[in-house]
């Protein structure tokens, strides 16, 4: 029994006194560190670009379901919004990332990094607009009438009154997204582009040590994520200023 | 305290309004006209109509049957752009309904700047004589969440008036307000009504129409039943509809 107990602490005792060494050997040997840091910035070009993508097709796609619902114009756009959101939501990101780039793009010399941003970018796009259509919607019907009745078109009465008031109402939602978008994108590896993700399997596979590659590669999604948590809160405070 | 004009600003002809799924109609051919510079109430038992025909003078309720004149211009009519006669008509709501995202200057110049192309300065004069009028000049900066409804009712006649309306829509202005907040804003509409403004007012407030009214309409069942100038109207009631309600408010 005493001999189990002293494997196990020679284990330990063998784990960090090897640390160093594997550290070295991971990320510092033939420059493989840049294995990650060419993968950071893959990932954060995809993020950010799909982001904006998500936002623009988010946003269209929410006023028109809106419109739809509050006026019954734009059936033929309605239906194909609603179509749109069925598909997205229904199929794993992963498969539309593939779909786009080995079928849709399978005849066009596209980079790779376009095929991701678009099949991120559509991918957020769905849910945001489903956010902000629920943003939409919890506005109080009177800020409506109250816009109109001042004069504001239909337009102009989303523009100016009902979607910064849904926007600031959903921000923690929309900023779950977006951290969820930022995840997702590990799995551009599926169609061979070197992202944070795949850059950590790299070295995995030349150094055949799953534990460092992995863990650097979690602790700075998570640090990513963590300053986006700090940027969203500040942000949200500023938008609360009016709520006394 | 009246001074009609004969001109006609608002013209209703044989209003009808069906919402979708009732059986009855809630506005059942009504024709009236209002005149410049008169204080039109309507008064009735909840469920007569009187709203929705608020409502309808400025399309926010659109009318399912006659016809709405406002200045001469048909605006139940497709072709009219109802957005520019809206500019014309302010309304002030039971819920104040103010845009709780912008503090009380910006609720004020928002609509002047964006329709009628006032330059900032010139919006924020204006608002600011108004606020003054109203005694809230000095909340200028605040948010509406930091105002009572007495003051929230106030901003939202300000608002409105920030659009030199030829007409003022009040529904139910104080129905949402604490008791001791209702004479605050009664008062701004009185002063209102003393400098000639064309209003229209549906409310509960009774010993207020008897005071400030021109004219008082009684509705139900989406009919007018009876109008009058409110000596005749409350000391006088022909129909016993009238009748009844009267003994029921009074």
């Amino acid at each position: 029994m005493t001999e189990f107990f002293a494997m196990i602490l020679q284990a330990i005792a063998n784990f960090f006194i090897n640390l160093k060494d594997r550290f070295v050997f991971n990320f510092i040997e033939d420059d493989r560190w840049k294995y990650i840091t060419d993968g950071l910035v893959v990932t954060v070009e995809i993020a950010l670009c799909a982001v904006l993508l998500g936002i623009l097709l988010g946003f269209i796609v929410a006023i028109i379901r809106t419109a739809h619902d509050m006026t019954g114009k734009f059936k033929i756009l309605n239906f194909i919004c609603r179509i749109y959101l069925t598909v997205i939501r229904g199929t794993p990101v992963v498969i539309q990332l593939m779909i786009i780039y080995f079928v849709i793009f399978a005849s066009f010399n596209v980079e790779k990094i376009l095929a991701a941003f678009i099949a991120f970018g559509i991918n957020s796009g769905a849910y945001v607009a489903e956010i902000v259509r629920g943003g939409i919607m919890s506005i109080d019907k009177g800020q409506f009438e109250a816009g109109r009745s001042l004069g504001f078109n239909y337009a102009q009465t989303m523009i100016y009154i009902i979607i910064p008031q849904a926007v600031k109402n959903v921000f923690p939602a929309l900023c779950n997204e977006f951290i969820v978008l930022l995840k997702e994108t590990s799995v551009s590896g599926y169609i061979a582009m070197q992202d944070l993700t795949k850059g950590g399997d790299i070295i995995r596979s030349r150094t055949y040590d799953a534990f460092m590659p992995l863990i650097a590669v979690a602790v700075i999604y998570l640090a990513i994520v963590m300053l986006l948590e700090y940027l969203f809160g500040r942000l949200e405070r500023r938008l609360r200023t009016s709520d006394h | 305290m009246t001074t009609n004009s004969n001109e006609v600003i608002i013209k209703v002809e044989d209003l009808e309004k069906q919402f979708g799924g009732m059986e009855s109609k809630a506005l059942n051919g009504i024709s009236t006209e209002i005149h410049r510079g008169e204080v039109v109430f309507i008064v009735g038992p909840s469920g007569s109509g009187k709203s929705t025909f608020l409502r309808c003078l400025n399309l926010l309720e659109v009318p399912t049957g006659g016809n709405i004149y406002f200045e001469g211009i048909n605006i139940t009519d497709k072709k009219n752009n109802i957005n520019l006669y809206r500019q014309k008509m302010g309304m002030v709501f039971q819920q104040f309904n103010l845009f709780p995202h912008m503090n009380i200057m910006k609720n004020l110049i928002i609509a002047p700047m964006k329709l009628q192309n006032k330059s900032r300065e010139e919006a924020e004069a204006t608002a600011m004589e108004l606020l003054a009028r109203v005694g809230l000049d000095d909340r200028a900066n605040a948010y509406p969440n930091q105002l009572s409804g007495g003051q929230k009712q106030r901003i939202a006649i300000v608002r409105a008036l920030c659009m030199k309306p030829d007409v003022m829509l009040f529904d139910e202005p104080t129905s949402a307000l604490d008791p001791e907040m209702v004479g605050e804003v009664l008062n701004v509409m009185r002063e209102l009504a003393e400098e000639n403004m064309t209003m229209v007012v549906v409310t509960h407030e009774m010993a207020f129409a008897k005071e400030v009214a021109s004219r008082v309409i009684f509705m139900d069942s989406g009919t007018v039943i009876e109008e009058g100038t409110p000596d005749v109207f409350f000391t006088n009631p022909k129909s016993d509809r009238l009748k009844g309600f009267l003994s029921k408010v009074l």
